[in-house]
């Protein structure tokens, strides 16, 4: 059973880094569709979603290579293999890759022998699609297995399933460790659509129920202060999270694109991938 | 079954002037889509609220349009054009296109084919009695195809279908030898997004300022080097009210008298693309394999 460790924390990034900004960019289309109780896939939230792997995903690519800056591609295996040009696209801009579950099951209501099989299918797709070898990995509805079977079955260097910290911590397990690098809630998702999971009823009005662009621009901004003030005497991330069938839609990807402007002005405000944040936590931290 | 045929999209031209095609279309119901009491006893509340678009929201919104010049595509159910007939008469008169959105209501997702056939037949046929033409254009009233809805939609002589959600532009299927073009959608600029049901409303009217004008801003960078269309889909219920109707008559100020947008009916994007779209192979593509913009 894995625990944690809390060395200290660090207390100042290195190179004069006030406030590390992670972009984690969720690639998964369609792979979290909501089904009717007939077991049947919603075909709205099918074709709702399928924006993601067929445009929204291009669009942040292109976001992100405009403003000059890199962050994490968090890749459903089951999205890799229908578009698998996006993630050579990413592969090729220089992102951080990592794996994002096989097809955004609900994995806590599955048994671990089934978890384990998805991560492993999840491996064996990114190195038969990309030739990536799998160094993070981020399940969103985590289970109780999953941080022990990260810890036993994979090599991966750090996870990022957990809610629950603002700075990354270790976990111990399986006699190894492995870097947690929790997010936060201020994704593109908590702030701009209501997503139904498949494991509730599906809703007539799912992806839909949406705020506006400008409501998403001022969670980012609200956050980002809050954040920044903070770093001015304590090591602080602002984890943000982006979803390719959300932000990737031409009124929203304003609001992302509007942020990062905003934020670059800022000193000491830099964009990174969870690799690097990663590198830097250790060093500035002896463990 | 439907095939989507693989196009390189990038080398579609627009007519020549055009930057970007603008598509409104206007939902047409009267409260059909709200959902009933227990017993089927009428909603006044929800149901009320969208017959509001069949008794008053369409004149509002066609005397925009009129003041403008633009022609845009009404998407009616059959018994709200059974209902209020003149509405639907004076819509087609003065130019708009008329196309169908089932004939109550009806989810197509698990019919039969029969079924399905009989509500498309019978809402065309209410349409095309009361304009004098024939209805080209589909959209299912609650956004889901059944897996057989566009091969009987090409079947029964449509040009196009509205449906699905999945992409920035036009793509074309294949379905028995027929050709049927998507028209894909938006539910992010959605009227009824901001100013719908369920409660709370999210934004208001000038939430969709804020959608509207963010999503021109984007297509219209984009359209430099890419080709690209803003399609917005709102409700004669929702946009037909006061307060929207001046939202969007803000938005048209922006856009309209520019020769590089194309208000264009839904019909004629269709037409264009199908003449215009180079489709690279015979053999259909998967409908969700990715492809780069």
């Amino acid at each position: 059973m894995w625990k944690e460790k809390h060395p200290k924390q660090p207390v100042s990034w290195p190179n004069g880094v006030r406030l590390p900004i992670l972009i984690s960019v969720h690639h998964q289309s369609e792979e979290a569709t909501c089904a009717f109780p007939d077991g049947q896939p919603d075909p709205f939230d099918v074709s709702e979603r399928q924006y993601g792997g067929r445009r929204g995903a291009w669009r942040l690519l292109e976001v992100l290579d405009r403003h000059g800056i890199k962050g994490t591609w968090l890749i459903c295996g089951a999205t890799m293999e229908k578009y698998p040009a996006v993630s050579r696209a990413v592969k090729k801009a220089g992102h951080a890759i990592a794996g994002h579950t096989y097809a955004h099951e609900m994995i806590c209501n599955l048994p671990a022998h089934v978890e384990l099989e998805l991560i492993k299918k999840t491996v064996s797709v990114f190195e038969d699609i990309l030739g990536e070898r799998l160094r993070g990995w981020r399940t969103c509805y985590a289970s109780h297995n999953t941080l022990d079977l990260l810890l036993e079955h994979t090599d991966f260097e750090w996870d990022g399933s957990m809610w629950n910290d603002d700075l990354p911590y270790v976990i111990e397990g399986g006699g190894r460790q492995i870097l947690e690098m929790p997010f936060a809630t201020y994704s593109d998702a908590a702030l701009a659509v209501s997503i139904s999971s498949s494991a509730s009823p599906v809703t007539p009005f799912s992806t839909y129920h949406s705020n506006t662009p400008d409501f998403i621009f001022n969670g980012w901004k609200a956050a980002f202060e809050g954040l920044y003030e903070m770093a001015a005497n304590k090591a602080a991330m602002m984890p943000l999270v982006v979803h390719d069938f959300t932000a990737g839609r031409p009124s929203r990807v304003k609001a992302l694109n509007d942020f990062i402007s905003y934020v670059k002005s800022f000193e000491g405000v830099v964009f990174t991938d969870h690799e690097e944040l990663g590198k830097w936590w250790r060093d500035s931290c002896s463990l | 079954m439907a095939l989507e045929l693989e196009h390189e999209t990038n080398k579609v031209r627009w007519p020549k002037g055009v930057r970007l095609p603008v598509v409104l279309t206007f939902e047409h119901q009267s409260g059909e889509g709200a959902p009933l009491y227990p017993g089927n006893r009428p909603n006044y509340m929800i149901g009320g609220a969208m017959q509001y678009g069949a008794r008053r929201g369409i004149w509002n919104i066609l005397e925009l349009l009129e003041k403008y010049g633009i022609k845009a595509t009404f998407l009616v159910v059959g018994s709200t054009a059974e209902n209020y007939p003149d509405q639907v008469k004076a819509a087609s008169k003065a130019g708009h296109e008329i196309a169908g959105l089932s004939y109550s209501f009806e989810s197509l997702r698990t019919a039969s084919a029969d079924r399905e056939r009989s509500v498309i037949r019978r809402c065309a046929g209410v349409l095309e009695g009361l304009t004098g033409s024939r209805i080209l254009g589909w959209r299912c009233p609650d956004y889901r195809l059944g897996p057989q809805t566009l091969d009987i939609l090409a079947e029964e002589g449509f040009l196009w279908d509205s449906t699905l959600l999945n992409d920035d532009l036009p793509y074309v299927f294949d379905c028995g030898g027929q050709r049927l073009v998507e028209i894909p959608f938006t539910t992010s600029t959605a009227d009824k997004t901001f100013i719908g049901y369920p409660y709370p409303q999210r934004g208001g009217p000038y939430g969709l300022a804020n959608a509207w004008n963010n999503e021109f801003e984007i297509l219209y960078a984009e359209s430099e080097t890419s080709p690209r269309f803003l399609i917005l889909s709102l409700q004669t219920w929702a946009t037909g009210r006061p307060a929207p109707l001046r939202i969007l008559r803000q938005f048209l100020d922006r856009l309209a008298g520019h020769e590089e947008f194309w208000f264009a009916q839904s019909t004629e994007i269709a037409k264009w693309w199908l003449d215009h779209s180079m489709v690279t192979k015979s053999e259909g593509a998967s409908h969700v394999e990715g492809k780069a913009s």
